[in-house]
């Protein structure tokens, strides 16, 4: 089976690991491996803006240069602020030669420390940006192709409308991103037409969620959210899907203050990606890890119920 | 001067502008540390026209930037908006001059912290926020709002 | 009996609207002397006239009646039409239920009866219509351009480079206008001298340009094609064909008069040029301000003067001209700092004008292009630019926008900074319009790249401080007022037109509107003519406008009076006043009201007799007139009585 290099990052082996493990339970059955980074640290989660703050960006350039000396040129990520932090990294690193002389001058210091340097396999060489950073479902639309997905459907989410909620730090900022148009996004829609169901589209797809304010503004957080969910039911969604542990962490549990603060609230299922894919796959409901999930899923799967299960093996 | 003279400092004093202010250190510096350019802006709002946030905020980002335009260094570093700026980069892609607003805000921040102004400590956090938000809140929240 | 048809259009629901056109086409039918009648949605598109004209064939009409808008809109179109169709234009006639009925009523039933009288009387009139033909007269292929600016002197060489002959009047001394004051021009920073003066030099060599400088028109008869105009040369005191200007008694007169050319901030002498690139290049003696004129004594000049060209006793001089067409470019001036109390009231010194400040800012100017304040010559270091002082603001001033100012002080600003970088300029604005080629890119390198600070909000007060000028503004985008403590304060002056524009206007017989600019015959399709005839417009006589766009109208202008001299004769509405020579008593009343100089007294037959291509059929003379000799064609009284009777219900 195919492997690409993987970089999971903090959330994704703790607090979100059921968008990782259903990333890891989907791509097997689409015939490649998320081969997870033998060594790797926190990516920092925000870049910095400064080239003041040279410091922030050792970390990701570190793992990029990881990457470049293990022989591999492209790095998959899942997780939107560490695929933010790693191509933003990157894309300084590429186009701009002071940022990159300072960055190799720490990478080359700590070098004595790292074991493959000691054993002198590979020769010190200046990381100038040559991994290719992409987002999993990047991957899925550009080198596999979302028609490989609906052709290994085993069950079909047909009857199922979802909302694709997109965030900030997938789309944004676009000269450093260019994963899609930042004002009218079709990635995540095309993604959920190939598991045959229907995207909802909502004017407020791409509005904020309020990100880490949920840590020190949750107030504004919550009207953020009620806004976006309410946006979405209204325009006939059964559930949202998402692709970032943050956006799901606001969006899913953040529910619980919503309903509080608005009596005409109404629940809305929360989804990552990965496991609406997985799901499609032919996944069981079992590992998925709905029991994490704060609104319960139900409403929405009893859309599909059974009968979208087929067998195209 | 106003202690000295037992009154009470006006509410909105003018701003008696010269050279020392438009282009004085503070400028300077925002320009510096963003990359970015302050007087491209030349005000038309689009930034707080789109901010999800600017319900939340005492100061318009537009206004901010206009602020900072002028050396208003005191009354930015006072305000609530630049620690209830999300970092979205709505404003940043939507910008007509190119402007990087939120390498701007980040800027903002960065100066209120060199001078002391710690928004958000790790003790005021509550324990089973600690223990629930995703990495990348924790990382961020604290990257971008204390020292 | 005539066979006249009426066609009545619904202007979309313009008219219909209000109007039950329907009905009024069926009463309309009912009307003595019509056999046909019909309505349409829009009368004036392509299948309306086809329907015109198809039924003018099919009924055998031998007159029509169009029930729409204001003849001023589509009397000329439906003539056209109905000629086509084979009728004599004269038997189209268009009766108004749009401006005067369904526009200004809302009541339907009301609004529908009105509009039936307003077609019974038209009725009435046309049942009496005679077929007229066009009146021919001939054409003085000689233009009139007054006004010397950039814009006279553009449609002076114009029409000249196509063959006509120009008369271009000045007032004064020179030709060039402020165009030849300001330093640089936005938003290329062309040098203005550079591109004027070869203009200049062109006009006053042009073999069919004839220049009258230091000149005034003084009046005018006669009409379209035909214009008898008299022009005043006001008397110079040198004899220009003699003078070399060589300058010397320019530069030994003893008189010190504040330099109008240069604002006040120098001085010339009482016989003076106003700047060294005149043309022509030639010396007057201001007798207001002349020694010898005020005291008796001084004559230096004329001992200065080799060949003896002063002459202190020439006079004014009257010349006669015929010409067929006149442009009017007269310019403007800018409101005096004086009438802007708040802004100093022309009392503090460091508080110029905008023309002063290209003065300074001018390589040719008082400080030959160093920029340094009037009160002490210092090199001002925080400079304030207000914009809008005098202009939109209705209450005290002016309400209209001078539309150059934005431009020209982001120029100003821009300019002062590349002389003095370390000094920092300041913009008050109200709102930043920059509409124009490049102008937008022009002020957003002045804000971006040039570190002008641009400031929203109107100035209050300006006064003086010690050395400094304070100035009171506010920036609205921060909410908070500012206080500058200015070296040097530029105020952005209303546009005004000049002060001779009105008297002009006047002796011209051509309209003015509310601001005292001069009206165009229509603002969109008509902006280079006036309303009568043979009269035409250019430059910021006719409101606030930059360079390019006065030049673009100057050709404009030029253009319509070639296509005016392309003919030989001219055709003029027939429908003008006519003498029953049998009744005429040749009392005279006719020519006392006659604005237009139209009747003429005939010594040998003792009547008063129509100059038909004068009259414009106002009517005035025809009212006058106590025997009834005078009347006016397809307006007679049989007619006027058939149309009160109509408007009265009868038939």
């Amino acid at each position: 089976m195919a492997k690409v290099a993987y970089y999971p990052g903090c959330a994704l082996n703790e607090r979100s690991s059921h968008l990782d493990r259903s990333a890891r339970d989907a791509t097997e059955k689409l015939g490649f491996e998320l081969d997870e980074l033998e060594s790797w640290t926190c990516c920092g989660a925000v870049p910095p803006v400064s080239k003041e703050r040279i410091m922030n960006l050792i970390a990701p350039s570190r793992i990029l240069k990881d990457v470049r000396d293990s022989g591999r040129d492209m790095l998959i990520t899942i997780c939107d602020f560490c695929y933010n932090t790693l191509k933003r990294t990157n894309f300084s690193i590429r186009t701009d030669d002071i940022i990159r002389k300072r960055v190799n001058a720490f990478l080359a210091d700590d070098t004595p420390t790292r074991t493959y340097l000691e054993e002198e396999k590979s020769p010190w060489q200046e990381y100038e940006g040559e991994v290719k950073v992409v987002h999993l479902m990047e991957y899925l639309r550009d080198e596999l192709g979302y028609a490989v997905i609906t052709e290994k459907l085993k069950r079909s989410l047909k009857g199922l409308k979802i909302a694709p909620y997109y965030g900030c730090v997938m789309l944004r900022p676009f000269d450093e991103i260019q994963l899609d148009n930042p004002e009218n996004p079709t990635i995540m829609e095309d993604f959920v037409r190939a598991l045959e169901a229907e995207p909802v589209k909502y004017p407020y797809r791409t509005e904020c969620c309020g990100s880490y304010l949920s840590v020190s503004s949750p107030d504004a957080s919550t009207r953020l959210c009620y806004r976006i969910l309410s946006s979405a039911m209204k325009n006939g969604a059964d559930a949202i899907v998402v692709s970032c542990p943050l956006c799901f962490y606001n969006l899913d549990s953040r529910q619980k203050v919503v309903l509080d603060a608005y009596p005409d609230f109404k629940t809305i299922p929360v989804f990552y990606f990965t496991q609406l894919l997985s799901l499609a796959l032919g996944v069981g409901m079992d590992r998925q890890g709905f029991e994490r999930h704060y609104v319960d899923v139900s409403s929405a799967l009893e859309k599909i119920g059974n009968s979208g299960e087929r067998d195209k093996a | 001067m106003y202690k000295k003279l037992g009154l009470d400092p006006p509410d909105n004093p003018p701003i008696r502008l010269d050279r020392t202010k438009v282009r004085g250190e503070f400028g300077l510096q925002v320009d510096e540390l963003s990359g970015q350019h302050l007087f491209a802006c030349y005000q038309c709002g689009n930034c707080s026209s789109g901010c999800p946030l600017a319900q939340e905020m005492d100061i318009l980002p537009s206004r901010i930037i206009r602020l900072a335009q002028l050396g208003q260094k005191e009354e930015i570093i006072q305000s609530k908006t630049i620690w209830i700026c999300a970092s979205c980069f709505q404003c940043t892609v939507r910008c007509p001059k190119g402007i990087d607003i939120q390498a701007v805000m980040d800027t903002l921040r960065q100066i209120a912290l060199d001078e002391g102004v710690d928004h958000f400590g790790p003790d005021q956090i509550d324990s089973k926020h600690a223990a629930e938000v995703p990495q990348p809140g924790l990382v961020g929240v604290y990257r971008k709002l204390s020292t | 009996m005539k066979r006249i048809g009426v066609f009545v259009c619904h202007c979309g629901i313009n008219i219909a609207g209000t109007v039950d056109v329907e009905r009024v086409a069926r009463e309309a039918e009912k009307m003595p002397g019509v056999a046909f009648a019909m309505d349409y949605i829009y009368m004036c598109s392509e299948p309306g006239q086809s329907l015109v004209r198809e039924k003018i064939k099919e009924e055998k009409l031998d007159a029509v009646i169009i029930a729409a808008c204001s003849p001023n809109l589509h009397e000329s179109t439906f003539r056209a039409a109905a000629e086509e169709a084979g009728l004599n234009p004269w038997q189209c006639e268009i009766a108004n239920i749009r401006e005067q009925c369904s526009w200004i009523h809302s009541d339907r039933k009301k609004a529908t009866e009105k509009a039936i009288k307003i077609v019974g009387t038209i009725v009435g009139k046309t049942r009496l219509n005679e077929s007229l033909e066009p009146i021919s007269v001939s054409i003085t292929k000689k233009a009139l351009v007054i006004g010397g600016g950039i814009a006279g002197i553009q449609a002076a060489l114009d029409i000249a480079d196509s063959g006509y002959p120009v008369i271009l009047v000045e007032k004064d001394s020179s030709i060039g206008g402020h165009m030849a004051q300001l330093s640089e021009t936005f938003p290329t920073l062309d040098c203005s001298q550079c591109i004027l003066t070869p203009k200049m030099v062109s006009a006053g060599k042009h073999p069919n340009i004839t220049l009258m400088t230091y000149s005034e028109v003084e009046e005018v008869s006669g009409y379209v094609g035909n214009f008898k105009v008299k022009i005043r040369r006001k008397a110079t005191s040198v004899d220009w064909s003699t003078c070399t200007g060589c300058g010397l008694c320019t530069e030994k007169c003893p008189a010190k008069v504040p330099s109008e050319f240069d604002r006040g901030l120098t001085t010339r002498g009482a016989i003076y040029v106003p700047f060294p690139q005149a043309v022509p290049n030639k010396p007057v003696i201001d007798r207001d301000n002349c020694i010898y004129y005020k005291t008796g004594k001084c004559r230096l000049c004329e001992k200065v003067c080799e060949i003896g060209a002063i002459d202190f006793d020439q006079k004014d001089l009257i010349i006669e001209e015929e010409i067929g067409a006149i442009i009017t470019a007269t310019g403007y001036e800018t409101l005096p700092i004086a009438d802007l109390p708040h802004y100093g009231a022309g009392e503090v010194p460091d508080v110029i004008d905008g023309l002063a400040f290209e003065r300074i800012l001018s390589a040719s100017g008082p400080t030959t292009g160093e920029v340094r304040r009037p009160s002490d010559g210092m090199i001002p270091k925080e400079v304030v630019f207000v914009q809008c002082a005098g202009s939109r603001d209705p209450e005290r001033f002016k309400p209209y926008c001078s539309k150059i100012c934005c431009m020209y002080t982001t120029k100003h600003a821009l300019l002062y900074k590349h002389r003095v970088h370390d000094g920092q300029p300041y913009v008050f604005y109200i709102d930043i319009r920059t509409g124009g080629k490049g102008y937008e890119e022009f002020y957003h390198n002045a804000e971006e790249e040039e570190g002008i600070v641009y400031l929203r909000g109107k100035v209050a007060k300006i006064f003086r401080d010690g050395d400094k000028t304070v100035v009171w503004g506010t920036d609205t985008l921060t909410g908070r007022n500012i206080e500058i403590a200015a070296d040097l304060v530029v105020l952005a002056t209303a546009i005004v037109p000049t002060e001779s524009t009105a008297d002009l206007a006047n002796k011209l017989r051509i309209q003015t509107g509310p601001n005292g600019f001069l009206s165009e015959a229509h603002p969109k399709l008509r902006p280079v003519e006036c309303i009568n005839a043979g009269f035409f417009i250019a430059g910021v006589g006719q409101g606030p406008k930059d360079i390019p766009e006065t030049v673009a109208q100057a050709s404009g202008a030029a253009c319509k009076v070639i296509s005016l001299f392309s003919r030989d004769h001219l055709e003029q509405d027939p429908a003008v006043a006519w003498v029953d020579e049998d009744l005429c008593s040749g009392c005279r009343t006719c020519i006392s009201v006659c604005p237009y100089d139209a009747r003429e007294f005939d010594e040998e037959k003792e009547i008063v007799t129509v100059n038909e291509a004068l009259c414009e059929g106002c009517g005035s003379c025809v009212a006058a007139c106590s025997c009834g000799a005078t009347q006016q064609r397809n307006l007679s009284d049989s007619q006027i009585k058939s149309m009160v009777t109509a408007s009265l219900g009868g038939e």
